[in-house]
């Protein structure tokens, strides 16, 4: 399995942003789905070693990231993009993904190579001299992923990975996800259901630091087939049902902690 | 974007090459360097080094030693380049948390502490190849301008070493306070510790105030590089106490490197502590500092061999038939000490123990004396009289007149004959001496004014009543009746009298 993730928490004070999380995801695209403040990022900024863990055991790629040697070889191999992506102004999109290629502990004489093949993946081939203040939000985002992916990880973590593409791009991004999951795990954490339904095979549901779904997106359409759940696509449906029957039982749990 | 189908298959991990870490970092470095905020600055800095370091350093006489007082000395290099240094490095230290990508940063497998460090260095090439491209200009200027010695290079590599410190110190600002006010606050933090440190070095001359970079106290010694080297012990401690600073603060930025584990952390604490110990052992070393006739030694770090003088071929002019012979460096200022001292030698020619010859010994910074004042001596068989012009203030260093510099030599001349040292001397030696200033062309009434001016040692200012004003009381009196004499009976009168007066056995009571 390259995620492993058992009872995992990350707390900030008084908040819990992660409560408790177990999860498995081998090779694949794995959907992270949850409203605003549900803990994705969270847990995408622990799985990318960024954040360490309250409680809980993490391991990636087989390999415990708390140690500094197995942290290492886990971040040569990982790829990660922020929910809001930092960058240097003054870099040209070439000069920021061969940066982080180097970071990646790439062997300098791949770099080249591979920094121009990331950005002819993100279809930024045109724009590799543009300096990154130039660039429109869309653009921004395909540098970010050029970046995430230069190193051709084998875990790669994306939050929001679709803000600000448009919808062509956003079709052409779902193809490039199929074709990493054939031999890495992807980790999409969205807000945006139909981004699930084109590229993933697995998909997670989070609300209030807790994995409330884990299945497939066949599963999860089925948990909104029947019911009365808000959306316009049966996917919708499938994360209103499931969220609302979350909340649901959550709610009955603290009235009877309340009697009690 | 490109179809999925077009996404290349997985390559095999690459086996990276041991120089391949260096090579990574040389890359890091040269995108980093291309990137930097530095460059933008220099047009400012070199502007300020022109007219703050360059400019007024040219109204000093052609010696590197006066020349580069300013600059050097007192470190106005890097007073012009310090703060804004800082300012850029802070600036390049913040840069994650201002462009919010330290999450990216974290998340790749170099610590962040090392691409810290490659955003640091790129800071501190350019700031310190600059400071080196401006000095080496300056000192090209001076080479083509004749300026004579040997350059003050250890100067230089406390001015490089103090900007490698400003750029640590105020990247440490940088990543500690990750905002765009750490930039202004490092820069104004800069120029602050500048102020402080010149201000300090003014007042406190000795101890531990000597490791202030920006304090000339005891190593810019009146004749280093002309008639002896110049002294490594004081820059050398200045080097440690600069890098220090700069290791100590570089281990800062790795104690705030999130995501780099305890051990890196460990590493960074020991890193800084190593810092924080080679900077108070520096200061502990200046404070065990000592000032020898050649500059301020450090018994840990000196050593003798850079106490032997230069050897060289002196010049030679003549004064009332007397040889004056000078260092090459001081030919320029030859015929003012011939014209001034002829007619000391005229008045006392035939006296016993009346030098037969006059040479430049090396100035000794006397902190007794302060301000590199130094008496003349009189000594040998034949009697040569020694002269430590590089102590004088030399008609053109730091205000100085030709006139003021004639009327030092002459008052000197005069107070090695009368035997007085490097005392005042007694009543009858006072008497004796102004006699003998009023007959080479010394008035009294200017006398005083004399004995007050800067360059001469502190027995001048004690002789001289505190400054300036009629010349009179029992001394001037008994010097008046003895001027008034002929000529000849003053010179027998002298030669019947001089070895009581030389050894402060005549009363004011027994002048003529």
């Amino acid at each position: 399995m390259n995620v492993e993730l058992i009872d995992l928490t990350r707390r900030f004070g008084r908040t819990h942003a992660v409560a408790g999380v177990s999860l498995q995801a081998g090779p694949g695209v794995f959907g992270l789905l949850g409203p605003n403040g549900a803990g994705k990022t969270s847990l995408l900024r622990m799985m990318a070693t960024v954040l360490p863990p309250t409680s809980g055991r993490l391991r990636l790629l087989e390999r415990d990231p708390g140690s500094l040697g197995p942290r290492r070889v886990i971040r040569r191999r990982l790829g990660y993009l922020p929910q809001n992506l930092g960058y240097y102004p003054g870099f040209t999109v070439t000069e920021f993904v061969e940066y982080f290629a180097l970071l990646k502990d790439m062997p300098p004489g791949r770099v080249p190579r591979a920094v121009a093949a990331a950005i002819e993946q993100v279809g930024l081939a045109d724009r590799a001299k543009a300096k990154l203040r130039t660039l429109s939000g869309g653009m921004l985002r395909r540098a970010g992923i050029a970046q995430a992916i230069v190193n051709d990880p084998e875990l790669l973590l994306l939050d929001e990975p679709t803000a600000g593409l448009d919808p062509e791009q956003r079709v052409a991004f779902r193809a490039v996800l199929r074709g990493l999951g054939e031999w890495a795990t992807v980790v999409v954490s969205t807000h945006l259901v139909e981004d699930v339904g084109a590229a993933c095979t697995d998909v997670a549901l989070m609300d209030a630091g807790k994995l409330v779904f884990h299945g497939t997106p066949a599963e999860l359409i089925a948990r909104g087939e029947g019911s009365r759940a808000a959306g316009d696509a049966p996917l919708e449906r499938g994360y209103s049902a499931v969220l609302a029957a979350a909340r649901s039982a959550a709610g009955t749990r603290s009235a009877t902690e309340t009697r009690a | 974007m490109t179809a999925a189908t077009e996404a290349p298959a997985r390559p095999a991990p690459a086996r990276a090459s041991r120089l391949a870490p260096s090579l990574s970092f040389l890359r890091l470095l040269r995108i980093e360097l291309r990137h930097n905020a530095m460059p933008w600055l220099l047009p400012l800095i070199a502007a300020l080094f022109w007219f703050d370091s360059y400019r007024p350093s040219t109204g000093m006489p052609p010696l590197y030693v006066l020349r580069t007082f300013w600059n050097m000395g007192q470190g106005h290099t890097i007073i012009d380049f310090g703060p804004f240094v800082a300012g850029v490095a802070a600036w390049m230290g913040s840069r994650d948390g201002r462009r919010r990508t330290a999450d990216l940063v974290t998340g790749t497998a170099w610590p962040r502490w090392t691409v810290q460090l490659a955003t640091w260095a790129a800071t501190a090439i350019w700031a310190v190849a600059a400071y080196l491209v401006f000095t080496g200009a300056m000192f090209a200027a001076y080479a083509g301008q004749g300026v004579q010695g040997q350059p003050p290079w250890w100067w230089v590599a406390v001015g490089a070493a103090a900007i490698a410190a400003f750029s640590a110190a105020g990247f440490a600002v940088g990543v500690l306070w990750p905002s765009r006010f750490a930039a202004p606050l490092a820069a104004f933090g800069g120029f602050l510790a500048m102020v402080m440190s010149s201000q300090t070095g003014f007042h406190e001359s000795t101890g531990w105030a000597l490791i202030l970079p920006t304090t000339s106290n005891g190593n810019f010694q009146p004749d280093s590089g002309l008639l002896y080297p110049w002294l490594p012990d004081l820059p050398i401690a200045r080097i440690m106490l600069l890098a220090g600073i700069a290791v100590a603060a570089l281990g800062l930025v790795g104690l705030r490197a999130h995501g780099d584990g305890p051990r890196l952390r460990r590493l960074a604490a020991a890193v800084t502590a190593a810092g924080i110990a080679a900077a108070g052992t520096a200061v502990g070393l200046a404070g065990t500092a000592r000032l020898s006739a050649d500059g301020t030694v450090i018994p840990a770090l000196h050593d003798a061999a850079s106490d032997r003088p230069f050897g060289y071929t002196p010049v030679c002019g003549q004064a009332a038939g007397t040889p004056v012979c000078v260092h090459p460096a001081y030919r320029r200022w030859l015929p003012d000490v011939t014209a001034a001292l002829g007619p000391v030698f005229s008045e006392v020619a035939g006296l016993s123990g009346a030098p037969v010859r006059a040479a430049q010994v090396g100035a000794v910074y006397d902190d007794v004396d302060g301000e590199g004042g130094q008496a003349m001596t009189i000594g040998g068989r034949p009697p040569v009289l020694s002269l430590p012009l590089g102590a004088l203030q030399l008609a053109g260093a730091f205000g100085g007149t030709a006139a003021v510099f004639a009327d030092q030599l002459r008052l000197l001349a005069v107070h090695a004959f009368v035997g007085a040292g490097t005392g005042v001397g007694t009543p009858a030696q006072q008497a004796v001496q102004a006699a003998l200033l009023e007959g080479a062309g010394v008035p009294f009434a200017a006398q005083l004014l004399v004995l007050t001016t800067t360059g001469l040692p502190s027995w001048a200012q004690a002789s001289g009543n505190g400054g300036p004003g009629p010349a009179k009381g029992p001394v001037y009196d008994a010097a008046r009746r003895l001027a008034a004499l002929p000529a000849a009976a003053r010179h027998a009168w002298l030669a019947a009298h001089l070895a009581a007066l030389r050894s402060g056995r005549l009363t004011l009571a027994q002048l003529p």
